[in-house]
């Protein structure tokens, strides 16, 4: 089948945990790699339980950072554009969870609804907005001043509707559990194990079910989808769905780790979500999934040197020298100059 | 709605026009889609503010040094990232202003979140002069009237200078840029180079209406500036339309009143909730216009169209 | 004796594993008409983005004027005076015709910011001039009843004579045709062509075209190089070419043509 061809001539796809031939190993290799030896270079410089301690906390925002870029490239392959309205998919998801807890439903029953409406909602912009805009080829402008307005239109209807303060999660924040000699509360405990939970889902998915070879296929080249016989008005329509979807599990995650959130904290980790998806070349799934595991492990790690308040510079710095420096990414092929 | 009302609407709707002018050079004469507008502003009234209180310099020293420095600052934010495809330019110029915001907002040398008073002194000396003139025609109460007068007569010349600069070989070259870069470079024009200057104007506009953002508010602070400045200042560009300059003033006064005029309605809502709704109804234009009128209210759609 | 004015040294590039150019050399003579051939995906249009810099070479040397030029931007070549027209027009459409004429001369004082600010008036002067100047050029094409039209309500045919008289405005030492003729009827065509013979003899600009119709080729042409797959099969004067025998063997499929 000519998608699988496609698969093994790309090289440096593989998602981390998958070994195939040693020719796909370099840059995914290349990454664990470096981090282990970061890590093992800051128990040396810091001492093993701090460093240990961050790397841990670093892996809990590592899944809400992976699973809100991913979202963010899939749609990238769509929309031909890095879209802006992403991060307040996480706000609205995470809100609408809210909602439906405080209505008495359990926890994690709201959660799945807030990213069932979520993943809806986005559908529902691709038929009314999006796809007469991919259909009329409107300009990269355009396309930019529509995506700012959406995010307006969703982070301040929230606002309306929920009040702009802080407003906390409601969840037991106290308890924590020991690893070893590290502590980590328990919250964060269950968000890092969903988080990287869903990343090896989401990976495995990608690579193996044929929707996910499809969604990838359109995500880098709609043109060449479409002649391979892909159904790509569907595929996009899931893309949007399952990138809306992660995004709430992202926001979930990130207020259950936080212990609360307010409207603007979607787009407050947008930069971030952008340094990782940018990180990992824009376009490429897996990539984003790495990039977030960065960016997170990054901005915990910094608070070893620098005060805690500096974190999302972290984020900043690690976007303006991935697109000065490398602009195709770690793992990606897209040209990115003019 | 008294007189007193619509200067106050005039002020912010002239700020918003300088500002905007600034991205209408960009965005409608050259096809760059600056978003770091506000982190331009909000440099260029830093400047101008902790020159005056820190080195005590006078402030109309202060004031056009300040718009070097925003300059400056135009030119290495583009130099580096001009080069880049024009949404990951956009998203390099988010990262820009979002840095300074937090720069200002985190580090003590510009005051935190507490920001920076007392700068304005010798503008309120002005001001107070001014209204001294304008008891004797019986226009002394409105004391926003010499700020009013200050920005709209600034905006104008900026405006007839824009304009100047648009007709001459220089704006034709900027046009053609934003038609076809490469058809521009064949021709032996240095795009690049181009490129920079518009962003150097712009952040000069963009300072020049810091200043008087803050002499409105009288103080500094960081969340001033914020990208919702840059998002708002869109949707003038996009309400007065594209590539016209006159349209920028038009732009902002329709929004602007549009703002204000929202409290009129006397909706059953908390001030809260009016001022999200702000908000949400310019997420709604800059949606709308983007997809149904692209060229603006002023915009010529012929041309919108041939260069598609 | 006429030098070569442009060099092509064994050059090369490949996209992706497919050698677009594949150490093509060749070299034209000053002052001559001299015309580039060969099957469609021979790599002309590569070439001609190699020389003009929008592309960069993975290997070999280009001289210009006995400068190399490999590698640099786009807008320093055509300052060198090496201009060039695209096989799909690029005129600014949402520009009017006088517009685009006035874009291509070099070094107008207006064109800077420095220049503007200047008393002196050089810039409305220099626009005066050049104005005169787009006109009478606009009159050799018939165009200049349209000057003031935007250029992108131009025919398809129209729109080449305009990017050519505007490659012209820009008094170059050579231009790079690419396709010329395509879309413009016979008897514009055989203008423009007289209008470049004129040229040449009273000038000494040199012109590399890339052209598919034959006769023009044959008959206007005082050399002609063929390219085949990315390398330069025949390089020699009309009748040479015409009856070599790797030639009529590339072309065979176009003979229908």
């Amino acid at each position: 089948m000519s998608l699988s061809k496609n698969d093994k001539r790309r090289g440096g796809d593989a998602p981390p945990f998958l070994s195939g031939g040693w020719r796909q190993l370099p840059p995914v290799a290349f990454l664990a790699i470096a981090l282990l030896v970061i890590v093992l270079l800051l128990a040396v410089a810091v001492g093993p339980i701090a460093a240990g301690q961050a790397t841990m906390t670093g892996l809990v925002s590592a899944g809400y950072f992976a699973l809100g870029a991913v979202g963010l490239t899939l749609v990238y392959g769509v929309l031909r554009l890095v879209n802006f309205a992403h991060g307040d998919m996480l706000t609205f998801g995470t809100y609408v969870t809210l909602a439906f807890t405080s209505l008495g439903v359990p926890f994690w029953a709201a959660a799945a609804l807030g990213m069932i409406v979520t993943a809806l909602l986005a559908v529902m912009l691709d038929k009314v907005i999006w796809e007469p805009m991919r259909r009329a080829r409107t300009s990269t402008l355009q396309l930019f001043l529509v995506a700012i307005g959406l995010a307006m239109v969703l982070r301040y209807s929230v606002q309306f509707f929920a009040g702009g303060q802080v407003r906390s999660v409601g969840l037991d924040t106290t308890s924590s559990v020991d690893i070893g000699p590290w502590h980590l509360g328990s919250l964060q405990f269950v968000v890092m194990l969903v988080g990287l939970a869903t990343i090896l889902i989401t990976g495995a998915g990608l690579r193996y079910t044929r929707l996910g070879k499809e969604m990838r296929a359109v995500a880098d080249n709609i043109a060449l989808a479409e002649v391979a016989g892909i159904d790509t008005r569907r595929t996009i329509r899931i893309t949007w769905a399952v990138a809306a979807g992660l995004a709430a599990l992202a926001g979930i995650l990130y207020a259950t780790a936080i212990g609360s959130i307010n409207p603007n904290f979607g787009f407050t980790i947008l930069l971030s979500l952008f340094a990782a998806a940018v990180l990992g070349g824009i376009g490429n799934a897996y990539g984003a999934l790495a990039g977030g595991i960065v960016i997170g492990l990054a901005q915990e790690w910094s608070t070893l040197f620098f005060n805690p308040r500096w974190k999302p510079a972290i984020g900043f710095a690690i976007l303006i020298l991935t697109l000065l420096l490398m602009p195709r990414g770690i793992f990606g092929r897209k040209k990115a100059r003019s | 709605m008294s007189v007193d009302f619509w200067l106050g609407v005039g002020v912010i709707a002239g700020i918003y026009g300088i500002f905007v002018l600034g991205l209408q050079i960009n965005v409608g004469f050259t096809g760059l889609l600056n978003l770091g507008q506000a982190g331009f502003m909000s440099i260029g009234a830093y400047a101008m503010g902790m020159l005056v209180t820190d080195a005590g310099w006078s402030l109309w020293w202060a004031m056009p040094v300040a718009i070097l420095v925003a300059v400056v600052a135009g030119i290495l934010v583009g130099l580096p990232s001009l080069r880049l495809r024009s949404d990951y330019f956009a998203i390099a110029t988010i990262a820009f202003a979002e840095i300074v915001r937090y720069t200002f907002q985190n580090a003590d040398f510009a005051g935190g979140n507490q920001g920076i008073i007392g700068f304005d002194q010798e503008w309120r000396d002005v001001s107070d002069w001014l209204l001294d003139r304008f008891t004797r025609i019986g226009l002394g109460d409105e004391t926003q009237l010499p700020l009013f007068l200050a920005i709209w007569i600034t905006f104008f010349l900026c405006l007839i200078g824009l304009r100047l600069l648009q007709r001459s070989p220089w704006g034709r070259v900027l046009r053609a840029i934003r038609e076809d870069e490469d058809a521009a470079s064949a021709l032996g024009k240095n795009v690049f180079a181009y490129k920079l200057q518009s962003l150097a104007i712009a952040a000069a506009l963009a300072a020049i209406a810091g200043f008087f953002l803050s002499f409105n508010v009288t103080y500094l602070y960081p969340s001033e500036f914020d990208p919702t400045f840059t998002f708002f200042g869109y949707a003038v560009l996009i309400l007065g339309g594209f590539a016209s300059y006159g349209g920028v003033a038009l732009g902002a006064v329709l929004l602007w009143s549009l703002m204000e005029g929202l409290r009129f309605l006397h909706l059953p809502l908390s001030t809260g909730q009016i001022g999200s709704l702000r908000f949400v109804l310019i997420g709604l234009i800059l949606i709308l216009a983007s997809m149904l009128r692209p060229q603006g209210l002023l915009g010529r759609k012929a041309e919108m169209q041939l260069r598609q | 004796m006429s030098e070569a004015i442009l060099a092509i040294e064994q050059l090369e590039k490949s996209y992706g594993g497919i050698r677009a150019v594949a150490g093509t050399s060749f070299t034209v003579k000053r002052g001559s008409l001299t015309a580039l051939i060969g099957p469609n995906g021979a790599g002309k249009t590569t070439l001609f983005d190699l020389v003009t810099g929008f592309v960069h070479p993975d290997r070999g040397a280009i001289h210009f004027e006995g400068r190399a030029i490999a590698g640099l931007p786009p807008h320093r070549i055509a300052r060198l005076g090496l201009v060039r027209t695209f096989q799909l027009t690029r005129v600014f459409a949402a520009m009017t015709v006088m517009e685009n004429m006035m874009l291509a001369p070099l070094g107008q004082p207006g064109e800077s910011l420095l220049g503007l600010i200047t008393p002196g008036g050089r810039s409305r002067r220099s626009e005066a001039a050049l104005g005169e100047r787009a006109m009478a050029l606009l009159g050799h094409f018939n165009l200049q009843d349209k000057s003031a039209d935007y250029a992108g309500t131009l025919s398809g045919g129209q729109r080449k004579l305009l990017e050519l008289a505007r490659a012209l405005m820009a008094s170059p030492r050579m231009v790079l045709l690419d396709e010329p003729m395509a879309g413009v009827n016979r008897v514009l065509g055989k203008r423009l062509l007289d209008y470049v013979e004129e040229l040449r003899r009273t000038t000494d600009v040199t012109f590399l075209f890339v052209e598919h119709d034959m006769d023009v080729v044959m008959t206007r042409a005082d050399h002609v190089v063929v390219m085949a797959e990315g390398a330069v099969i025949a390089d020699g004067p009309p009748d040479a070419v015409r009856t070599d025998p790797r030639v009529i063997d590339a072309y065979l499929g176009e003979v229908a043509r």
